[in-house]
């Protein structure tokens, strides 16, 4: 079965700096509207699930269908997100996605993206459960 | 403070009071159609009439159940239904009424969907009761309601029977007898499922209308004596004749929704009939219904105790179960008939549930479930559990065993299948309840994304209210939250709601809004358009679709679909849009260029290009100076003009303002664009203006504010300015440059708004530049930088003026360098006003300059020609003011359209691209307005190719004192051009050129591609002493000598070098070639003219005018650094008879000075040191020796060795060879030559044997005489010369 898969560098404020769609499945057309909005939607949970684990490479943080996404946090919380078809993907996705957290560094670095007002959540929210 | 109540009680959340409205005693109504037909004057049924009366809020009774501790109830409901509507609801009626409910709230929602959609901050900050549709809860209810009566649950079996008989029917007691006796009974108690032996209660209604109730007392008491005295009630209603009661707070309003009221609910019902009503159902519920559930419960308890409480009938049950285990097992599992003990858990359980012992309902859940499980009555099972979850939450004990009961439920609904689908919906709104009074949003969320299921309206509906439960949740999930909406939108539109689609789809906007993501943002956009359209909504359709116009990272065939969608709406609406800033085309605001004409008028567009600095440097001395220029028009104003005025760009009425525009395709499919034009702004006089300016600013603004749409509005100035308009198409990503126009009729204040252009013939676009920096390509030097851009774009309108175009004809694009040919600059003026006072400056004199009128109308080339009579010839302009300004004679007028021609003469000097820069600076001649002056640049662009590589060698020749060798090589570099040489000349009266042999003798003239040449000539100095004035024009060259060079030029003319152009010319590459040489007298200047040969081969450019080559070589210099020349003269063979005596030979040297400055020559021969003279054939190879000996290499023949050469210092051959000649007479001499002179001094050797003898050893030291400074010195050594001395016989 082909797999698809959507990769998306997002820096901070949910702004994409870079889109990409891989994968051997034949393109439907509203094929990248839907990844955008899978992965536009796992944003919140990427922001609660950022804050509460040390860990970088977050896999399978949420899912929609068969859909599921993972996450690579980089340490400027420039977010690596990643949305394949089906858990076990065609590829090594770690290893791709920390191939693609170094293209991230140059860019979390550059004076373009925003790295001001970094915000940490209200810690005393965390513990409701 | 709500959630907190909640969770301190969770009987008082919303799901707590959600199951006290739902699991409550159901009564079944049985009547008869009178009473019916009584209740109904009222405009309500029988259970209308008494549902207000059967919720009690303060009941207050005492209930006792299995324990001993009684406690008393509150609240308590009782549900009333008809026995004919106890059964389970249709399916496909149920979901026809949702989808009804749901269309009708579409319809109600949507008056409000035209606005804006909320700010996403505002939606945050409203209450949830707001946001959320209020029928949300309606649905829900619907969706728990359509599994009312099901056969597995006991809370929805009627408790009690109540029977209804009215007075008017016959013989009442016996109708009470039939009316529980028919087959209309319900399946719950036909089917076994419930005990048969239900409570009835037996009320007789009387109608006050049809007479007293005398008789309906009589009834009653025969009922009493039947029936039991306790169980029969007689109701009197309608005792109100009139029917005009008034309720206030109508009880019944409530719960009649339909609004299609006759007549106002209860109008019969006067006060004694309500308190009736009211004294029935209380009495009824706490003195039948609860003590009866009261008494089964206990009795249940018993039942249950004895059979199954305690160890042993644990292990039996157990044992029992596993014995059953080979039963066929049914997907719902064994039939349970109602004295089964498990029915009877169930009724004691539900029973406990609505009487809230929920201590006694949980334990006998907890009871029955394992039970259902090990039948494996799955439905049953998961009935339970979600029974046992909701006294979890209501005991409000462990919150993570009523969850986990739920999902239990939930999960065996689900696995039973499609059967189990609706359970577990209501399994999961019940979940959801529970979740939300926890605050745990995000989890209810999800729980609804799990109940969506695949019917599109109810997953619609359960998706929007997903995504409330993300908005809601803390923090708010917002990117949840929209794509919730988008789905459920998705959803709506699947099954026609398109309102409700419309609905998310907008409420989702506000989470996108603003976002990056654009593929979000164009799905949203797009939809939202395109369904507004489909509703016929087109106005609110077209700002959607706007957003989605400019969707360049989108596929080609989406970005057609989106510009065909849009273009076909706007086409439906009827009208033509204008869109404030449309993105389609895209336009490049900095590269607006804006081009007019004040002072400064432009032959062309490129000379409008050129840097301004240019042209202030170039027209620097010939116009005025611009402050003083500036106040005297100023002062000339008229006063009313108020100051900032002053500051505003002139331009002329009937002269077009030029706006370069720069237009892009963002997208990858072609676009149309029509009628692109500048929208203009004029207004007649200043005052006028003010009030115009700022009435139509305004509006532009609000425009810019609110950014709508506003229907094509007529252009009505168009008859004080008119405009130009392009049409063009843009490919796939192009850019295109568009310069538009527009030309002001009438004298005011223009100004350029912005741009305006129609988009496939539907769409106008507008995009203002106020709003954005224009950047100005005239900015004028001394304007500030203070001025606000607007400035720019607004222009002072005066009143029409004389305006020269000029234009230069069969001026060339490429040239060979050297090319001269003449052009004719046409100047016009289109004005009946003349112009006066003509001025003329060109950037390069050395490629253009000015000829006299005369030559306008001669003959090219033969106007060059050298003419016989000295008089005729025009003399070249030695003015050094002709190389900047040329003034144009006092008396030229141009006017009314004549041209006026005026010759100019072009030279290529050097290759290279040529700018060429033309300023003429003119004057009105009508002085009443306040522009008097105006200039006309002109620019054109030369390229020059390379042709003739010319280099000269000048050397002295070593036989004659005033005479060189002129060498000239010549390489052709064209790669066609043929050159036919015509003639050499030399410049300046002091030197003469000759041929070396005669013409004939000489290799043809023509120099073809590539080939190189070679001319030896002969040039003479004549130069006399000049008086001081004349060294002052040392420049001019007032004379020169020519030499034809043409093989057959015996019968061809000379051209005369010594008047313009080529004199004009032959100055300017002085000036240029001049380098770090000093001036020196002995340079000459060469001239080579050659022409094209009629045979060149074409090189593209399509019959040349008459033109020639003129190759200027200047400051060649003789290979000389002395002032002083001499030459030694005497014999050069002797013979003589040595045995007489020594040999005396006269010699003879002639000193000439060559320099301005008179010479003190100092001869000093050298014989004095012995050293050998005698020359033997050795000498070719000797090196020479230290007196002076040099090389005589006979290719040279330079009488006065470079400098280099005479340091050579070499050994003698022989030292033992003693002198053979002596100098005799004075061993040194010193002469005085005055400048230009020459001066004889006469010498004498003495010569003791024969042989040859090399007369070298001598060395001229030379001082020039300044009268300023010591001047120059040097020596000399002395030249070879050669003299043969032979024995006579």
């Amino acid at each position: 079965m082909a797999s698809t898969a959507c990769f998306i560098i997002v820096s901070r404020n949910d702004i994409p700096i870079y889109e990409a769609e891989v994968g051997s499945a034949v393109k439907k057309e509203d094929a990248a509207q839907q990844h955008q909005f899978i992965l536009h939607a796992a944003l919140d949970v990427v922001q609660d699930l950022a804050w509460t684990t040390s860990a970088m490479f977050l896999k399978a943080i949420d899912r929609f269908n068969d859909l599921v996404v993972s996450v690579y946090v980089t340490a400027g919380h420039i977010l690596l997100l990643i949305c394949f078809f089906q858990p076990k993907g065609a590829f090594n996705l770690r290893c791709y996605v920390l191939e693609s957290s170094l293209i991230s560094i140059p860019l979390s670095l550059s004076s373009c993206s925003r790295v001001s007002n970094c915000t940490a959540p209200n810690l005393g929210s965390t513990d409701r459960n | 403070m709500a959630t907190m109540l909640g969770q301190s009680d969770p009987a008082n959340s919303p799901l707590g009071l959600m199951l006290l409205d739902e699991i409550t005693p159901v009564v079944m109504v049985l009547r008869t159609p009178l009473v019916e037909e009584a209740c109904l004057k009222n405009g309500l049924n029988l259970v209308e009439l008494l549902t207000p009366f059967s919720t009690f809020n303060n009941i207050d009774v005492p209930v006792r159940t299995a324990s001993d501790q009684p406690y008393r109830l509150q609240k308590f409901k009782l549900r009333l239904f008809y026995a004919s509507d106890i059964r389970q609801p249709n399916l496909e009626v149920a979901k026809e009424q949702l989808k009804e409910v749901i269309t009708h709230a579409g319809e109600k929602d949507f008056s409000d969907l035209c606005s804006d959609p909320p700010q996403i901050e505002d939606v945050l900050s409203t209450p949830e009761s707001e946001i959320l549709p209020s029928w949300f809860q309606f649905f829900n209810k619907e969706l728990v309601r359509s599994l009312s009566f099901s056969d597995h649950e006991a809370f929805d079996h009627p408790v009690a029977c109540l029977l209804v008989v009215s007075t008017k029917d016959e013989r009442p007691l016996n109708r009470f007898v039939d009316l529980f006796n028919t087959n209309q009974l319900p399946f719950l108690l036909n089917d076994g499922v419930m005990d048969p032996k239900i409570l009835k209660h037996y009320l007789l209604v009387h109608d006050n209308q049809d007479g007293s109730s005398e008789k309906a007392e009589k009834i009653l008491t025969e009922m009493r004596s039947t029936f039991g005295s306790n169980d029969c009630q007689l109701l009197c209603i309608n005792s109100s004749q009139d029917g005009l009661v008034e309720h206030e707070d109508n009880p019944w309003a409530p719960y009649k929704t339909d609004a299609s009221l006759s007549q106002p609910l209860g109008c019969f019902l006067n006060i004694d009939d309500f308190n009736e009503i009211k004294d029935l159902m209380q009495d009824f519920s706490s003195k039948h219904i609860i003590p009866h559930m009261e008494q089964k419960i206990r009795v249940l308890n018993q039942q249950v105790s004895v059979t199954r409480k305690g160890f042993r009938n644990q292990i039996k049950n157990l044992w029992w179960r596993k014995g059953k285990e080979d039963t066929p097992d049914a997907s719902n599992g064994p039939m349970y008939t109602f004295s089964s003990i498990e029915s009877q858990i169930r009724v004691l359980g539900d029973y406990a549930f609505m009487l809230r012992d929920y201590e006694l309902a949980l334990s006998n859940y907890r009871l029955l479930s394992t039970d259902y499980k090990l039948d494996k009555a799955w439905k049953r099972c998961a009935g339970v559990q979600e029974m046992m979850g909701l006294t979890y939450f209501l005991l409000d004990q462990s919150r993570k065993e009523a969850e986990y009961c739920m999902e239990n439920a939930f999960n065996t609904y689900l696995k039973i299948g499609s059967s189990g689908q609706q359970n577990a919906t209501r399994c999961g709104l019940w979940w959801i309840e529970m979740l939300k009074t926890r605050d745990q949003y995000k989890e209810a969320a999800s729980v609804y994304f799990r109940i969506s299921g695949e019917e599109p309206l109810h997953s619609a509906v359960m998706l929007e209210q997903a995504s409330y439960c993300y908005l809601f949740s803390k923090p708010p999930m917002l990117h949840k939250y929209g794509f919730h909406l988008v789905l459920s939108g998705d959803h709506y539109k699947k099954c026609d709601q398109i309102k409700h689609a419309i609905r998310t789809y907008r409420r989702a906007l506000s989470v996108y809004k603003g976002t990056m993501w654009s593929y979000i943002k164009d799905h949203v956009h797009f939809h939202i358009g395109k369904w507004y359209a489909f509703l016929g909504m087109f106005d609110v359709a077209v700002p959607h679709m706007l957003e989605v116009l400019t969707c360049g990272h989108q596929s080609k065939t989406t970005q057609d679909l989106f510009l065909r969608e849009f273009l076909q709406i706007v086409q439906n609406t009827g009208k033509k849009f204008e869109v404030l800033k449309l993105q389609l085309p895209a336009i490049n605001i900095p590269s607006v260029k804006v081009i007019f004409e004040d002072n400064r008028t432009y032959a062309s567009p490129a000379a409008a290009s050129v840097r301004e600095s240019m042209w202030q440097s170039l027209e620097e001395d010939m116009i005025p100076s611009l402050p003083t220029i500036r106040t005297n028009w100023l002062e000339s104003l008229p006063k009313n003009i108020s100051k900032k005025h002053k500051q505003s760009n002139i331009c002329v009425t009937g002269e077009a303002i030029k706006v370069d525009v720069e237009f892009k395709n963002p997208l990858q499919i072609t676009i149309s664009i029509s009628s692109v034009s500048l929208i203009c702004e004029l207004s007649a006089s200043s005052e006028e203006m003010d009030c115009d300016a700022n009435s139509s600013t305004s509006e532009l603004q609000n425009d810019e504010e609110s950014g709508k749409l506003t229907i094509s509005r007529e252009q009505t100035s168009n008859s004080s300015f008119t405009l130009s308009e392009a049409d063009f198409s843009l490919g796939g990503g192009e850019r295109i440059m568009v310069q538009l126009t527009v030309t002001p009729r009438i004298e005011g204040i223009l100004k350029v708004v912005g741009v305006r252009w129609n988009l496939s013939d539907s769409v106008v676009g507008f995009h203002n530049f106020e709003s954005n920096l224009v950047k100005k390509k005239i900015a004028k030097g001394r304007r500030k930088a203070k001025h606000s851009p607007s400035d720019n774009l607004k222009f002072l309108v005066i009143k029409s003026l004389p305006k020269l175009e000029g234009s230069i004809h069969h001026l060339p694009e490429k040239v060979y360098a050297g090319d001269l040919r003449r052009l004719v600059l046409e100047l016009r003026n289109q004005s009946e006003y003349p112009v006066k006072n003509m001025k003329m400056k060109i950037s390069s004199p050395r490629f253009l300059n000015v000829g006299s009128w005369e030559i306008l109308n001669t003959e090219f080339p033969a106007c060059l020609e050298k003419k016989t009579d000295p008089e005729q010839r025009v003399q070249a302009n030695h003015n050094k003011e002709s190389h900047t300004v040329f003034l144009f004679p006092e008396d030229t007028l141009i006017q009314g359209g004549t041209p006026f021609l005026w010759p100019l003469w072009l030279r290529a000097a050097v290759p290279g691209n040529i700018p060429l820069y033309i300023t003429i600076y003119y004057e009105m001649g009508d002085i009443s307005n306040i522009m008097r002056h105006r200039t006309l640049r002109m620019y054109h662009n030369l390229q020059v190719l390379s042709s003739l590589d010319l280099s000269f060698q000048i050397s002295p020749c070593p036989s004659r004192l005033k005479e060189f060798l002129v060498r000239m090589d010549a390489v052709n570099k064209t790669s066609s051009e043929i050159f036919q040489i015509h003639q050499l000349s030399s410049v300046g009266h002091q030197w003469k050129i000759s041929l070396l042999q005669p013409v004939e003798t000489m290799l043809p003239s023509e120099l073809m591609p590539g080939q190189a040449l070679s001319r030896f000539f002969k040039l003479e100095n004549v130069r006399k002493l000049t008086t001081p004035e004349d060294k002052v024009s040392l420049l001019a060259p007032q004379e020169g000598s020519d030499v034809k060079l043409g093989s057959e030029a015996s019968n061809e003319i000379l051209f005369d070098i010594c008047s313009s152009p080529l004199a004009d010319f032959h100055i300017c590459e002085r000036i240029h070639q001049e380098g770090s040489h000093q001036e020196h007298p002995n340079s000459v200047d060469f001239i080579l003219i050659s022409q094209p040969s009629n045979d060149s081969i074409n090189t593209g450019l399509p019959n040349p005018p008459p033109h020639l080559f003129s190759h200027h070589v200047c400051h060649c210099r003789i290979e000389s650094t002395s002032p002083i020349w001499w030459l030694m003269e005497g014999p050069r063979t002797i013979h003589h008879n040595f045995s007489a005596s020594f040999c005396e030979v006269k010699l003879k040297m002639t000193l000439y000075n060559s320099s301005d400055l008179s010479a003190s020559i100092f001869i000093h021969t050298l014989d004095s040191i012995p050293s050998t003279s005698q020359l033997s054939e050795v000498m070719a190879g000797s090196p020479g020796n230290q007196a002076g000996w040099y090389d005589t290499s006979l290719l040279n023949d330079i009488k006065v060795t470079s400098d280099v050469l005479g340091m050579k210092v070499g050994k003698p051959p022989s030292l033992d060879s003693v002198s053979q000649f002596i100098w005799s007479g004075s061993c040194s001499t010193k002469v005085e030559v005055e400048p230009m002179s020459t001066a004889v001094v006469p010498l004498q050797i003495c010569v003791f044997s024969p042989g040859t003898y090399d007369l070298s050893n001598y060395a001229l030291h030379w001082n020039l005489l300044s009268s300023k400074d010591e001047g120059s010195h040097g020596k000399c050594p002395g030249s070879p010369y050669y003299l043969t001395v032979l024995q006579s016989a």
